[in-house]
């Protein structure tokens, strides 16, 4: 599950800037292209709200290092969660699945942190709604750890060692006025 | 800190890198080929085997430790071209005498930086190597692409006179007097491989590699030692070795002296596709079954024979070593009445820069000198 909360009080630190962001994106495109040798049957589906964004970046970055146009879409997830009726209720987010679908294509899940696990399997269940993948692989800007559900990422920008106490904040200028990770609270 | 030139590197394909300029400003051209060591730049840039290339470094961050008066391979920088990432902005060592972009500027050495040389690699990786151009006077694609396409391929390029000594140098054992003496052919030459002898109480005598076979006998070698250097073995003259064979002189040999003495005794080389150069490149001894972690460089490789061994002329030849990482043949063995008569190995047990596992080779080499004393 993903953290936002950018009105935490309290101590934060910056943990990653606007261009280590940049770099970051680079290199997951880079490893994209080997993982996958040359990116051809992948799909990118960004996880809303900040998996959208980092997934169009990919394909843009992609696109620029070897010329491939990789589909890239949104897959919304509220639905699946398993803590629809713990909380009230929520509005959902966009779903826009490239067409030709996903069939037979190498999906590329892409969310901004990766906690517990719970968000991924959700997506997951999602995804076999839309239909069957050649293979489902999952890239995240920040791995924070504590799992709780037998996941891991194939891609990962940072890992950041956090306690639960802490909150990670992921910003992107295309949802936020700045792109940067953020750390709030815990013992700074 | 200076502004600097835009610059381009064009490769054979077509593919346009953009960068900054980096070391001396200028155009240059050659074969584009990655090292994935992660230090010893100065070592690579001085090897003679890669006269006529364009190297790219695949770790990120070159220039860290300067340039030192120790660590040079040869006399001056060999690389046609250089090709990093990001060049750190200060020399950091107790050796350090200069920044390597100093030096490169120096040497006149046309360089590129802030190039995604990731991309680049992967390039050359699924592609091949391939000629290639640096330019910071002419940015135009268009127009140094036709001087890449019209400038000579590695296939085929015989470079040894460009490369070789001009006279005959000895160097001296490292104490006492020498216990062996070994005449080492320069296709080439590295200065580690002499200090390695060196340091066995070996005299070496660096001949030229023009020299016939009774100039090198007349130093009454122990041993004959085949050097490492750069172009196409299949285009060398192969007269000296046989002659040296038919003599019964034991013959050690080095990457491109590996080629050579494969090629003598009936072998093929091949050219491929990019090559090995590093310096974590794992290796087997066939006879032992150890794994060593070698330094490498080269673009060439003997063809396996389809036979375990092969007769020649001189003896019965094996494959000693290879790559665990692609299976290329790193090592040849060559017996008579079960007694090893010459060796050579395709990467660089002098280590400079690279680990010192294949160090022991050095003292195979004494052995076998010994034993035909």
């Amino acid at each position: 599950m993903v953290e936002r909360a950018h009105n935490t009080p309290g101590p934060s630190r910056e943990l990653l800037s606007d261009a280590d962001i940049g770099r970051v994106v680079d290199r997951i495109a880079h490893q994209i292209l080997e993982k996958t040798r040359g990116a051809r049957d992948v799909t990118l589906l960004g996880i809303p709200t900040r998996g959208v964004p980092l997934a169009v970046r990919l394909a843009e970055r992609i696109r620029s290092f070897e010329g491939v146009e990789v589909p890239h879409g949104a897959l919304d997830v509220t639905l699946y969660r398993d803590d629809l009726r713990l909380r009230g209720a929520r509005p959902l987010g966009p779903t826009s699945v490239p067409a030709g679908g996903i069939d037979g294509r190498r999906v590329i899940l892409v969310d901004d942190v990766l906690y517990s696990g719970r968000t991924v399997r959700a997506a997951l269940n999602a995804l076999y709604d839309i239909g069957r993948p050649l293979q489902v692989q999952l890239a995240v800007l920040v791995d924070r750890g504590h799992r709780e559900l037998p996941i891991r990422a194939d891609y990962v920008g940072k890992n950041i060692p956090t306690a639960h106490s802490e909150k990670v904040s992921v910003l992107l200028r295309e949802t936020d006025e700045r792109d940067a990770v953020v750390l709030h609270g815990g013992d700074l | 800190m200076t502004k600097r030139a835009p610059a381009i590197l064009v490769l054979e394909d077509g593919r346009v890198f953009h960068g900054e300029a980096y070391g001396a400003v200028g155009e240059t051209l050659g074969e584009a080929v990655f090292s994935t060591g992660m230090t010893g730049y100065q070592e690579t840039l001085t090897d003679p085997s890669y006269h006529r290339q364009i190297v790219a470094m695949t770790s990120p961050h070159i220039g860290n430790t300067g340039v030192n008066d120790e660590d040079d391979e040869s006399a001056r920088v060999w690389v046609a071209g250089f090709v990093v990432r990001q060049p750190s902005r200060i020399a950091s060592n107790w050796r350090a005498k200069r920044s390597l972009e100093d030096e490169l500027a120096t040497q006149g050495v046309v360089g590129i930086c802030g190039v995604d040389t990731r991309a680049l690699t992967r390039h050359l990786r699924e592609r091949g190597s391939m000629r290639a151009g640096i330019s910071s006077v002419d940015t135009n694609p268009q127009r140094l692409l036709a001087k890449v396409l019209a400038s000579p391929p590695m296939a085929g390029a015989n470079l040894i006179a460009d490369v070789t000594t001009r006279e005959p140098y000895t160097v001296a054992a490292a104490s006492g007097d020498p216990v062996l003496t070994v005449a080492a052919i320069d296709y080439g030459i590295k200065r580690n491989t002499p200090r390695r002898m060196a340091e066995r109480g070996i005299e070496t005598r660096v001949l030229p590699a023009s020299s016939t076979v009774d100039e090198v006998l007349a130093q009454k070698p122990d041993a004959v030692f085949l050097s490492n250097g750069p172009g196409d073995p299949a285009t060398a003259d192969l007269s000296l070795i046989k002659g040296l064979l038919e003599s019964g002189t034991p013959i050690f040999g080095i990457c491109f002296g590996n080629q050579l003495l494969g090629r003598a005794l009936g072998l093929d080389t091949f050219k491929l596709r990019y090559g090995h150069r590093g310096i974590n490149q794992p290796v087997l001894d066939k006879a032992t079954g150890k794994v060593e972690v070698t330094a490498h460089n080269h673009g060439f490789a003997v063809k396996a024979p389809a036979a375990p061994s092969v007769e020649t002329p001189y003896g019965t030849a094996e494959v000693s070593h290879v790559c665990l990482n692609d299976d290329v043949v790193e090592g040849l063995r060559l017996t008579r009445d079960g007694k090893t008569i010459a060796f050579s190995v395709q990467y660089h047990p002098e280590a400079a820069a690279g680990p010192h596992d294949a160090d022991y080779l050095f003292d195979r080499l004494v052995t076998l000198a010994e034993g035909a004393r």
